[in-house]
């Protein structure tokens, strides 16, 4: 499902080069969940962005679902993003100015897709939002907000889940539930799930562990 | 401007096992009718001097409103907060803001340290506020316990994630403040630099006797604390030391 | 990949947008229907100037029509009309002229009536209606006035007119059935009748039209009208060509209008700038949203959607608003732009649909720039960066501050630091406002320089010009053979005890040869260039009659010349105090009577008349030219007829004139008074000549007349430059608000860590004062200097240098400064107001 060939991300040149990325490959296969665990600074949320459309790699190949990202313009992008791939934001993404269920349907509204309600509402109740759908992100508490961005990711059915820490503001007990939940995502629908957490705990439930440190994969 | 009369700080050492901080039946409440919100319905809570505390709950449960109130940042609903001798609900917006600059001490989870300002400027910034000369001896100490020393003439800016943090404790202890408030101090770094901030906090409020009320949702974060306190739904479930 | 792009999601999240920023929002409309006044009211009023003046040439010309040809047979004119450029034509069918002597030298021709014709020169009844039966006719205003006759339907009128094609004078009846007024028909109009009572009247008349000609395309109207004619294989055939599009007279319009021109680039310009900064206040907000949403997914065409309606939803308020506006403020001001309008307000004299739209168009393109920016901003980036946008030129200098343990923080230094955060915003303001501080001061400057005392010199040589009545219009042309002045009369008020000086000036117009010697100075002067290289007879391509009537006189010699008898104040003012060309004026050879003076231009560089010492003959006698002095026009009103348009005067003693032209009456008298009796002599001169048709300049009317044109001339670049600064003040002020909403979250930081409202507002004002201060020092100097510059050049070399005393002034900066400064510290603390509506722990949870 997804691949990825001598990904490098380098930022400035000479003296203050960052190399966030230095050469990783990786293969995904569909239906897989892989978690990604590292210090800060490792370049996970870079890789991240990268496989999800969001940044473009100094060097590499990647290909998702098929997709070689380098050849897409940004009409195609876009609607990469929308379709393909449901990313879970560290710092949520909400759109202030809409709704809970108007931010969840977005991806959707986005492409003109309808709504299927069943899906929708089992989402929504797994995730504890039935009470909050017609409130704006600002009254809702952080751990709010990042279940709706998680609802977000999943209804339009992407191929490929990413999430950047999607438990970071969760207490044990919701995040345990959170990452159960996208676990089951990708096995019910066959869903590639691939996740950043520094919570070792929650990187155990995935069928595999990456290690990143200095921009590259490591062995345990 | 009218002069304030605030209550005298207490003294270092005079009766270490005084609660500091009393709170008794806090409500907020939000809106009205159907859509009213609880967020405080009913916590009391006594805090002693010198312990490290943390108050532990799920999103929602209402301890940032907690938090808020503690700080004189929000008034209540109903009941009341003490701090030391002082009934915060009793102030003017400007006493509060007053008794905030020499009583309280605030980490917040984003830092929030002025870019404008060196380090050293951010540090004794409320001491500034207050007009008041720093106690250079005082804050060196603190300097040297978080590990800044080297960093004082640099910009927010300049420094990574932890640094800044920091640089925020060591703002919080410049005033030698009643208590210090901490907001998810955790809550932007990563697990390694995590464990040394609440390492620092720990070791500050017992080296220097400092009262710290830290909320957090992360339970191992709280373990930390000499105290935890949980709080659901706008009320105190449990209490553990 | 099949790309559906729904756009109903892009409408749905601009209206969020707007309930969400609706102060934003409101502002931007406002800033907006600002933008569209402006745009509206300038491109109005620079268009009605123009047309004003297009029209006033149309008027002078007498048709709107581009050509007109005199003669062309039914054959001739129905081909001319079917030409390729040939827009329109309207016909003329002339069966005499009116010969009344009390119609002066005015041409009222005696025409079947042509609805097409009347439309194109202003000759439509407005009461009543053109003629239907054979015994209706329908006439002007004037000329009604002039026959005595009563403006009423069914008033019998008596017309004596001569046949065009020769033949004897009669008399005929006819009855009123119509009436207009309009001044195109001032010096020539129509008497309309229907075809069959010109059957008739004339049932031989030969086939003859004047036709009047519209074009597709305006230019070179002379070759045209030649091309055409050549076509017919009539090329002998007269025409005459607008006057309204001739070059001369176009490039005047154009500079005329070119200041108004210049006003619509100021307002787009400072319009812009306005909107720009008030959507700076979110740009970094607008910039993440963008990213936000294409991370999200959201195509470029969906955010190109997105952009467009933002700025249509701005835009539909804001431009109907500002039609409205623009256009009352167009009202308003117009009167005073174009005057002698007569009774119709000037401002729906010229209204046109041009304005409305140039105005919409631009404000499109404002709001789309607007919303434009944002998106742009972050355009070229990938969603993971454009979320993180910052705005931030570059991080903040790391400036070498060690030292600084030892400074206490105190809030003063604070202010400093913020201001170097933004600089270019402080850039921006700073020159808007000393461009139209620069303005308001120069025009001003210029206002007060102006002297009326320098003005009287030059225009008004004596108190009071008493007009013959034929002449009490400037356009009227006047009749020699009109005594309404009677020496009598001159007698009387001469012996006025408050008169000081009486003078009185006699013309005629005839006809005279000059030879080659006598021609060759003035062709060559014409022909030569001036010290700027012009050639100077270039300078009269304004006035073909002028051209024809020098084109004559230097192939023939022939010329029309005027004979004028002057005598007492008249004499002294144009000869003992005239600038001489040539020569030297001897009063006592003059007095002999067999000299002349002779006077062609008014400039004294040039040579424009025979030389001196030459003979020519007048009224059949011989007299030798003393010397060239420079023609001073107002000394005497009214016109002269087109030929004599290229003249030459020759100024001879009273009684030499009276000799020669026994007939001739008094043109005009100048009288100089003992100003402490005005009232009384006024009195007793209005008393004289009331009922005569006599006319009289007043000095006080000149004084008037300078009042009014300087006020004509200033009121409109003084007001714009007053727009211009409340652009600028509405910048600063924004500025200002910018500088302090988005700090909103800074604010609730300062505010938890314990600054009292005390400290903020210590803060603002801090910051505030530093920036007016900076603003000041700035200001000050720059204008100064550039006012300086500029009216030094105006006071000596511009074309009004003449009537000017220098005058330098900067009122207009002594009052603005104070404001200034109290706007920089009223605004941010009413914004830190406002901004503490929302509390501390809201404001605390902004993200960013």
């Amino acid at each position: 499902m997804i691949t990825v060939q001598n990904l490098k991300k380098y930022y400035g040149s000479g003296n203050s080069q960052v190399k966030a990325l230095d050469g990783v490959d990786l293969t995904v296969a569909k239906g897989e969940f892989a978690a990604i665990v590292g210090a800060s600074g490792s370049g996970k949320t870079t890789f991240l962005n990268i496989i999800g459309g969001l940044d473009i790699p100094t060097e590499g190949k990647v290909v998702v679902d098929g997709v070689n990202l380098a050849g897409l313009r940004e009409e195609q992008m876009a609607v990469f993003r929308r379709k393909k791939v449901g990313f879970i934001f560290q710092n949520y993404n909400l759109v202030p100015t809409l709704t809970v269920k108007e931010n969840i349907l977005f991806p959707l509204d986005l492409d003109g897709s309808k709504v299927n309600e069943s899906f929708f509402a089992e989402i929504v109740g797994l995730l504890g939002l039935e009470e909050k759908l017609k409130v704006y992100p600002a009254m809702l508490s952080g751990g709010q907000q990042q279940r709706a961005a998680i609802a977000r990711a999943m209804i339009a059915k992407p191929s490929v889940i990413l999430a950047d820490e999607p438990t970071g503001n969760l207490d044990s007990r919701n995040g345990q539930n959170v990452a159960g939940l996208l676990k089951m995502t990708a096995q019910v629908y066959h869903r590639t799930l691939v996740m950043i957490t520094h919570n070792l705990e929650l990187a155990q439930m995935a069928d595999r562990v990456l290690y990143m440190e200095d921009g590259r994969i490591v062995s345990k | 401007m009218a002069s304030i009369n605030l209550p005298e700080q207490q003294k270092k050492g005079e009766s270490d096992m005084d609660a500091i901080v009393k709170v008794t039946n806090l409500k907020k409440y939000y809106g009205n009718g159907e859509a009213l919100v609880k967020a405080l319905d009913g916590v009391d809570l006594e805090i002693e001097r010198g312990k490290f505390t943390a108050i532990v709950g799920t999103s929602g449960s209402g301890k940032s409103t907690l938090l808020n109130m503690l700080g004189g940042l929000d008034v209540p609903s109903e009941g009341s907060v003490r701090i030391g001798n002082q009934e915060l609900a009793r102030l003017t917006a400007e006493q509060a803001t007053i008794f905030r600059r020499k009583q309280i001490g605030f980490i917040f989870q984003n830092y929030n340290l002025v870019p404008v300002l060196t380090v050293w400027e951010n540090i004794i910034f409320p001491i500034s506020l207050d007009a008041r000369k720093p106690d250079r001896k005082f804050i060196m100490e603190i300097v040297n316990l978080l590990g800044l020393e080297s960093k004082l003439d640099s910009f927010p800016n300049q420094l990574s994630g932890g640094q800044q943090q920091r640089v925020a404790i060591a703002r919080a202890l410049a005033t030698k403040p009643s208590i210090i408030l901490a907001d998810e101090p955790t809550g932007n770094l990563d697990s390694r630099t995590s464990d040394g901030v609440i390492s620092l906090l720990r070791v500050t409020s017992e080296q220097f006797h400092q009262t710290i009320v830290m909320i957090t949702h992360n339970p191992e974060i709280a373990a930390h604390a000499d105290r935890v306190v949980h709080i659901e739904d706008g009320r105190i479930v449990a209490d553990a030391s | 990949m099949l790309a559906n792009n729904n756009l109903k999601i892009c409408h749905r999240l601009m209206w969020r947008e707007f309930r969400f920023h609706k102060g934003c929002s409101i502002l931007l409309v406002t800033a907006l229907t600002l933008v569209s006044m402006l745009c509206t009211f300038s491109f109005a009023i620079g268009f009605m100037v123009r047309s004003g003046l297009k029209y006033s040439y149309q008027i002078q010309y007498g048709s709107t029509s581009h050509i007109l040809y005199y003669g062309l047979n039914s054959v001739q004119a129905a081909s001319v009309a079917r030409h390729a450029d040939v827009k329109e034509t309207v016909r003329l069918k002339v069966l005499g002229l009116l010969s009344d002597d009390m119609l002066g030298y005015r041409n009222v021709k005696l025409a079947v009536a042509d609805d097409g014709w009347a439309a194109a020169t202003e000759a439509v009844p407005v009461s009543g209606r053109m003629p239907e039966a054979d015994d209706e006719i329908a006439m002007d205003e004037l000329t009604l006035q002039s026959l005595a006759i009563p403006r009423k339907e069914g008033a019998k009128v008596q017309l004596r007119w001569t046949p065009v094609d020769g033949g004897e004078e009669r008399v005929d009846t006819f009855y009123l059935c119509g009436w207009w007024k309009s001044p195109m028909g001032y010096t020539e109009t129509c008497a309309w009748v229907t075809p069959n009572a010109a059957g008739r009247l004339c049932p031989d008349a030969p086939d003859y039209l004047d036709l009047g000609v519209t074009l597709y395309r305006p230019r070179n109207l002379d070759r045209q009208a030649q091309e055409i004619l050549r076509e017919q294989g009539a090329d002998k055939v007269p025409y005459t060509t607008n006057l309204a599009y001739n070059r001369a007279r176009r490039q005047r319009m154009n500079e005329k209008a070119f200041p108004f021109y210049l006003m619509n680039i100021a307002v787009v310009v400072c319009g812009i700038l306005m909107v720009y900064n008030i959507v700076r206040i979110s740009t970094v907000q607008n910039a993440r949203f963008y990213g936000r949403v294409k991370s999200l997914g959201m195509s470029p065409r969906q955010i190109g959607r997105f952009i467009v309606v933002q700025a249509a939803y701005l835009c539909l308020p804001a431009i109907p608003a500002g039609w409205l506006s623009g256009f009352v403020l167009y009202m308003v001001t117009a009167p005073y732009v174009l005057l002698g309008t007569g009774g119709e307000h000037p401002a729906f004299l010229f209204l046109n649909p041009a304005p409305f739209a140039c105005s919409a168009l631009l404000t499109w393109f404002t709001a789309f720039t607007a919303c434009l920016l944002p998106a742009r901003l972050v355009s070229g980036s990938r969603p993971a960066e454009a979320m993180k946008y910052t705005g931030l030129s570059a991080a903040i200098p790391a400036e070498d501050r060690s030292g600084a343990k030892k400074r206490r923080c105190r809030v003063p230094f604070m202010a400093l630091y913020g201001i170097r955060r933004d600089k270019k915003k402080a850039v921006f303001a700073a020159a808007s406002m000393c461009l139209s501080m620069t303005l308001l001061c120069g025009f001003w400057t210029q206002y007060i320089s102006t002297d009326e005392e320098k003005y009287m010199r030059e225009i008004a040589y004596c108190d009071y010009l008493i007009a013959d009545a034929s002449t009490a219009n400037s356009l009227q042309r006047y009749n020699p053979a009109s005594h309404s002045v009677t020496p009598e009369l001159i007698e009387e008020i001469a012996g006025q005890k408050a008169v000081t000086a009486i003078g009185t000036v006699r013309t005629m117009e005839i006809p005279m040869y000059a030879d080659e010697a006598g021609r060759a100075p003035i062709v060559e002067s014409f022909e030569g260039e001036n010290e700027e290289g012009v050639v100077r007879k270039a300078y009269m391509s304004g006035s073909p009659d002028w051209v024809s009537g020098y084109e004559k006189f230097r192939t023939t010699g022939e010329y029309i010349g005027i004979a004028s008898g002057i005598d007492g104040l008249a004499e002294s003012v144009i000869l003992s105090e005239g600038e001489y060309v040539e020569g030297v004026y001897d009063a006592e050879r003059f007095a002999a009577g067999n000299y002349v003076i002779a006077a062609g231009a008014s400039e004294t560089s040039f040579v424009s008349t025979p030389p001196i010492g030459s003979s020519v003959e007048i009224g059949g006698r011989q007299f030798k030219i003393m010397a060239a002095v420079s023609y001073k026009g107002h000394i005497i009103t009214g016109a002269d007829s087109r030929e004599a348009a290229f003249n030459v005067s020759y100024y001879m003693p009273v009684q030499v004139f009276e000799e020669l032209f026994p007939e001739c009456g008094i043109r005009n008298v100048l009288v100089n008074i003992d100003h402490n009796s005005q009232k009384e002599f006024e009195e007793f001169l209005s008393k004289k000549i009331r009922d005569t048709g006599i006319a009289v300049k007043m000095r006080s009317d000149y004084q008037w007349e300078f009042g009014n044109a300087l006020f004509h001339n200033y009121v409109i670049p003084i007001f714009v430059g007053a727009v211009l600064f409340l652009i600028g003040i509405l910048n600063f002020a924004n500025a200002l608000v910018t500088g302090v909403l988005i700090r909103k979250k800074e604010m609730a930081v300062y505010e938890s860590l314990g600054m009292t409202q005390l400290q903020l507002r210590r803060l603002l004002v801090g910051e505030g004062l530093m920036y007016g201060g900076m603003m000041t020092a700035f200001l000050v100097p720059a204008v100064s200097l550039m006012t300086w510059l500029w009216t030094g050049w105006w006071a000596v070399y511009s074309a009004s240098a003449w009537c000017v005393t220098w005058k330098y002034s900067l009122l207009p900066m002594w009052i603005a400064l104070p404001v200034l400064l109290v706007l920089v510290m009223v605004i941010p603390l009413g914004c830190l107001h406002m901004i503490r509506k929302e509390s501390v722990t809201q404001r605390l949870q902004i993200v960013e």
